[in-house]
């Protein structure tokens, strides 16, 4: 069976890609299981989709723990811990990744990797379409189980209700990611069977039946919610210039989350732990004191300040 | 920025009541707007909440409110709000708790439930009299569920079952409805005019009885822009008279900011990728035309 788990973010088409692979494979005659991640589908925030084919029915259910081939949409997931992304991969899983980046560098970053694709994002083909479909695309060459002909009728089956340039587009794209990695054709291989009686126990503690007034999911404490860290999702950070900032303080009535709170000095300061990325403030500020700078270079200045103390 | 980063640079600062971290989209209109409601109305509140986006607010054991919160079916929030005021009143009856414990019942749905599911609901809790403010996030469609139309959406927008031409039907007026009903309060409102919203909000508070905020809800998620252009599309939702900013008390209504000069509405529907097919591949100058007409034909009977 086939195992395949699709990391990205909301808004890079990762669901749709996840349905356009699970299609293809179906028209080439598998038995499919495609389904999304329910959770924090939100832009930005980190997506799982999953993927099984196989050639007779398919009893396992739910999330995969043990894929045969991890695609990843947006690199920078990779170093987040909480997205997952290379949870249970043995030698023999293929991880591929949309990036920029080389494969001798990200082979660098991540040796416990045993078998890598980097698909470098196309300059000429499918220019400003989301990372999702050129995914779609390379996966499937990376099975070798999917011919281009099921692979466009299934871009064409699952955009059926756009319009037909955007159908061609993708079309050209999918197919442009599809030839992009093919020395790589056939790569991957259909993992075992894994069945329930050698599954490992599941690391949940069995909690006694209570009565319904303790066992009910009532929450006791106010604004739990700041524990979780929606900064994750950001891309791209806004940082404040105090010498333009005049202090109107616009920005915090204006950023959704309410993550722009007030110093003792008057100044604006952005929650980084809560932030979300959506940019309001920047498009906002009518000093144009906020700018927005990818969060990999806000990551690179932290870390070259972090050695300058060392 | 954790308290350990507060401490070393000595700084304090003002946290707004309502919890960061919740699981709305960037640039989420709605929640913009929710943040300065919430400042107003404060946490000696219940928080009845229909399902819809805001119902992932509090995801067990996440909550961004500091005060209570009860989750409902779609149809039956005011219903849920009933409940909660009667249960006050018993303890407040019983002595169980002081007058100045009691709390207010607000009800907090999308408008999916307010203009269409949970409108019956609505309707009879009005008619008893029911002592509560309902808020209504209203993002033109069902925008959990991945924005299929509902009875709020917009005439031409796209939605995920309105996918060719657009939605054919007309915003249906919950402001109307309500005011019909004549309760204590009914007002229209947005995010992105917090001096206005602010007034209604406390104007809101001041009375007793059912009392209606209807917040329009810039929508990056539905209705297809950039989250950073929130800002700047709710206030020409306002600006080209789309979104009449108005209220209802005493029987008559009054509009609380009238563009003194209109912009046209294509400037807002071209920045949306609801409306995208009114523009590409060609113009739709017909349909545009009947769009600014529907506008204009409503302030013309605005004295």
């Amino acid at each position: 069976m086939y195992r395949i788990r699709f990391h990205g973010r909301g808004g890079q088409g990762i669901k749709t890609a996840s349905r356009i692979l699970g299609t293809a494979l179906f028209l080439e005659g598998f038995e499919v299981q495609d389904a999304p991640r329910y959770g924090a589908e939100r832009r930005g925030a980190p997506i799982f989709a999953y993927v099984r084919a196989d050639d007779a029915p398919i009893h396992e259910r739910g999330v995969i723990h043990r894929p045969d081939l991890v695609v990843v949409a947006d690199d920078t997931l990779l170093t987040i811990t909480p997205a997952q992304v290379l949870e249970g991969i043995a030698s023999a899983s293929v991880v591929l990744i949309y990036s920029v980046r080389s494969e001798s560098w990200w082979r660098q970053q991540f040796p416990q990797i045993g078998q890598m694709v980097v698909l470098r994002p196309d300059r000429g083909t499918g220019v400003g379409l989301p990372a999702g479909i050129f995914c779609a695309g390379a996966a499937a060459a990376l099975l070798g189980t999917v011919s281009r002909e099921a692979l466009v009728k299934a871009v064409e089956e699952e955009l059926a209700a756009h319009d037909s340039a955007l159908v061609e587009s993708n079309r050209q794209a999918v197919l442009a990611a599809y030839e992009a990695v093919s020395v790589s054709h056939g790569m991957v291989h259909s993992g075992v069977p894994q069945p329930v009686a050698k599954t490992a126990a599941p690391a949940w503690i069995d909690v006694s039946r209570d009565a319904v007034d303790i066992a009910a999911p009532v929450i006791h404490a106010g604004t739990t919610s700041r524990l979780v860290k929606t900064g994750l999702w950001r891309t791209r950070r806004p940082v404040i210039d105090k010498e333009k900032c005049r202090r109107c303080l616009q920005c915090c009535a204006w950023c959704p989350e309410g993550g722009i709170l007030v110093g003792e000095d008057g100044f604006p300061m952005i929650d980084y732990e809560h932030c979300k990325g959506c940019l309001v403030c920047v498009a906002q500020c009518p000093f144009k004191a906020i700018r927005a700078i990818p969060e990999a270079q806000a990551k690179e200045e932290r870390d070259a300040q972090a050695s300058d103390r060392q | 920025m954790s308290e350990q980063d507060v401490a070393r640079t000595g700084k304090k600062r003002r946290q707004s009541p309502l919890g960061a971290g919740t699981p709305m989209c960037a640039g989420c209109g709605g929640l913009q707007a929710l943040h300065q409601i919430y400042d107003l109305v404060g946490d000696k509140t219940v928080f009845v909440n229909a399902a819809g986006c805001m119902t992932l607010l509090s995801i067990y054991p996440f909550t961004p409110f500091p005060g209570s919160w009860l989750y409902t079916a779609m149809a039956c929030a005011p219903a849920g709000a009933q409940g909660v005021r009667d249960a006050l009143d018993v303890l407040l009856s019983k002595g169980r708790i002081r007058p100045e414990q009691d709390q207010l019942p607000v009800v907090l749905t999308g408008d999916g439930s307010a203009y269409g599911m949970g409108l019956s609901a609505t309707s009879a809790a009005i008619d008893r009299g029911l002592d509560f403010l309902y808020i209504c996030y209203d993002n033109e469609g069902y925008g959990n569920t991945g924005h299929q139309y509902s009875a709020a959406t917009p005439t031409g927008a796209r939605t995920a079952t309105s996918r060719v031409d657009g939605y054919s039907g007309v915003k249906k007026d919950l402001f109307t409805i309500w005011s019909a009903h004549r309760p204590a309060y009914v007002a229209t409102a947005i995010g992105t005019e917090p001096a206005d919203l602010a007034r209604k909000v406390k104007k809101a508070l001041s009375l007793r009885g059912p009392r209606l905020l209807l917040v329009l809800a810039p929508c990056p998620t539905g209705w297809g822009f950039e989250p950073a252009r929130m800002v700047e599309i709710g206030k020409l939702a306002v600006r080209t008279g789309i979104w009449p900013l108005k209220e209802y008390s005493d029987g008559a209504v009054q509009h609380t900011m009238v563009p003194s000069k209109r912009v046209a509405v294509e400037d807002y529907l071209h920045l949306q990728g609801r409306f995208r097919h009114l523009f590409v591949p060609v113009r739709n100058d017909d349909k545009l035309a009947a769009l600014q007409l529907q506008v204009d034909d409503y302030w013309s009977h605005i004295d």
